[in-house]
């Protein structure tokens, strides 16, 4: 599991890397933001590893990772595009 | 900076550009004279960056897609497995990546009895309790064929690739099957089997499939047609299987099969002569049965005159069939005419065709284009008359494989072929409890 942890934060960062250029990252979290938005998909990537893991069996804790950790990018944008009054496109 | 900000054009993209970029005027925007820049900046990189953006979003919406199908959809886990499962069963090893993100699993082995006798288990089952989704786990009652092939690498190999994406596989043979014979009365064995999976912690009662291979084929329908179980078999595979035991007789004793209209070459090796005479010998006198097995080539001379050597009624004709050594379609004919009523009721007995309408599952028959030991015929035959009767079920033959163990050095073509068959099969026998 140690082994597959590290990959579920690698896949992580990898999706929290390509929510940059889909300018997915909220201006409100300022310089660093870009930071946080790796942050933020390397944890959900474990969370999500962990808990499909827990909840579907070892086998499909890695498409768990994956899909939470996009929904885990997606959200912080979502939610700032609606408090600005955005819809979302 | 916000989206829009983002979004907005930089310096770089020439709105706000210094005076001296300009070839005319420093007069205000708002004037009507239109200001040209000197060196108009590119606008690609804008369209890039706008690009890249939707690319980008692009991708992980697929992400997104991909990763709760395989993972949150019943059909995406099976998908899922069966991915994993195909390069383990074609490549006959453990790729990393099953190992890596695959079950721990424990092998165990274990006797019962049935009416026939002894029963040898052989479980390979995923270690701790069922995830709770689907909260059960799905189980294989594997046959494999005559002969002792519990120490065989293949089966092995599969049985622990099974266990490790989350399937409970129980391996079963008797000593009847070791020593090469096939009996119907084995048809209780396999139920004792089944019983026993089904029993066992985790597994879904009615998340059970039988698989045969080869002779092991004949007594997964027998079993799967039995009212005890009938309405609890989740599904049946078959590979290499006999449909109808008098028809592999049959072709046995002509030495070519026909196929697509055209007579096909069917020499079959010694094994499946040795199950038939076993089959044989058990209808007649001791004696006389055991000079049968004796003396079927190509381990022994073939009998100078059969009809002396082999009296009962019946038996020289039995034996002209297995040996091959009368191959005119007259004399075929004429030599299954003259089989005893014991062994034609026992051949009978042991056809899948006679208790095809018991069966209630779904089939799968997978069957290799070049055996030697049943006829791919067998299967084109069995297929036929499941799609007369209407009953699901699917049908594949392969290239790939000798007999029912996969061979060596086929090329990409066959693999990719044959690849995306066995895939399409594993994928649906692995939905039964995903």
């Amino acid at each position: 599991m140690f082994l597959l942890s590290l990959l579920w934060l690698a896949l992580g960062v990898a999706i929290g890397a390509l929510a940059l250029p889909a300018r997915l990252r909220p201006a409100s979290w300022g310089r660093q933001g870009w930071l946080m938005l790796l942050g933020l998909g390397a944890l959900a990537a474990l969370l999500g590893g962990w808990l499909g893991t827990l909840l579907l069996g070892k086998l499909f804790g890695t498409p768990a990772a994956l899909w939470v950790a996009v929904l885990a990018v997606f959200l912080p944008w979502l939610v700032e595009r609606l408090r600005s009054g955005h819809a979302p496109p | 900076m916000t989206e829009s900000e983002q979004n907005s054009p930089t310096p770089q993209d020439g709105a706000p550009a210094a005076a001296g970029d300009f070839l005319t005027s420093a007069k205000p925007a708002a004037a009507s004279v239109a200001v040209i820049p000197r060196d108009a900046p590119p606008k690609r990189p804008r369209r890039k960056r706008q690009w890249g953006k939707w690319s980008s979003r692009v991708v992980l919406a697929l992400l997104f897609l991909l990763g709760f199908f395989l993972s949150v959809v019943p059909a995406g886990r099976a998908v899922m497995r069966g991915a994993l499962l195909l390069p383990s069963v074609l490549s006959a090893t453990q790729p990393g990546v099953l190992i890596a993100a695959g079950e721990p699993f424990t092998h165990t082995t274990r006797t019962i009895t049935s009416q026939a006798g002894q029963v040898f288990l052989d479980v390979y089952a995923p270690v701790g309790a069922p995830p709770p989704i689907p909260g059960s786990r799905e189980a294989l009652v594997m046959i494999p064929g005559v002969g002792d092939n519990r120490g065989d690498p293949q089966l092995i190999n599969l049985s622990e690739a099974l266990a490790r994406v989350g399937v409970v596989v129980v391996n079963m043979t008797t000593p009847q099957l070791i020593g090469f014979e096939v009996e119907p009365a084995e048809e209780d064995s396999v139920i004792q089997a089944f019983n026993f999976a089904a029993r066992l912690p985790g597994v879904n009662p009615h998340g059970i499939g039988i698989v045969g291979f080869s002779g092991g084929s004949v007594l997964a329908c027998l079993a799967a047609a039995d009212a005890r179980i009938r309405d609890q078999v989740n599904f049946i595979v078959t590979f290499g299987a006999l449909y109808n035991v008098t028809d592999v007789i049959r072709d046995f004793g002509l030495r070519y099969v026909v196929a697509d209209g055209q007579k096909v070459p069917f020499n079959p090796y010694p094994d499946p002569i040795e199950v038939m005479a076993n089959l044989v010998a058990g209808t007649l006198p001791p004696n006389e049965g055991q000079t049968l097995i004796d003396s079927l080539p190509p381990y022994s001379d073939p009998l100078p005159d059969p009809e002396s050597a082999l009296p009962a009624p019946g038996a020289a004709a039995a034996y002209h069939l297995l040996a091959g050594d009368e191959a005119t379609p007259a004399q075929v004919e004429q030599n299954l005419a003259a089989l005893s009523p014991t062994l034609k009721q026992l051949l009978d007995a042991l056809s899948p065709s006679r208790v095809l309408a018991q069966i209630h599952c779904p089939l799968y028959l997978l069957h290799d284009h070049n055996d030697r030991y049943i006829p791919f015929t067998e299967s084109r035959d069995f297929d036929a008359a499941l799609t007369r009767l209407g009953y699901p079920h699917e049908f594949a033959e392969f290239g790939i494989f000798h007999h029912t163990e996969i061979s060596s050095g086929f090329g990409l073509g066959p693999l990719l072929g044959d690849g995306s068959k066995l895939y399409r099969i594993l994928t649906g026998v692995l939905s039964a409890s995903s």
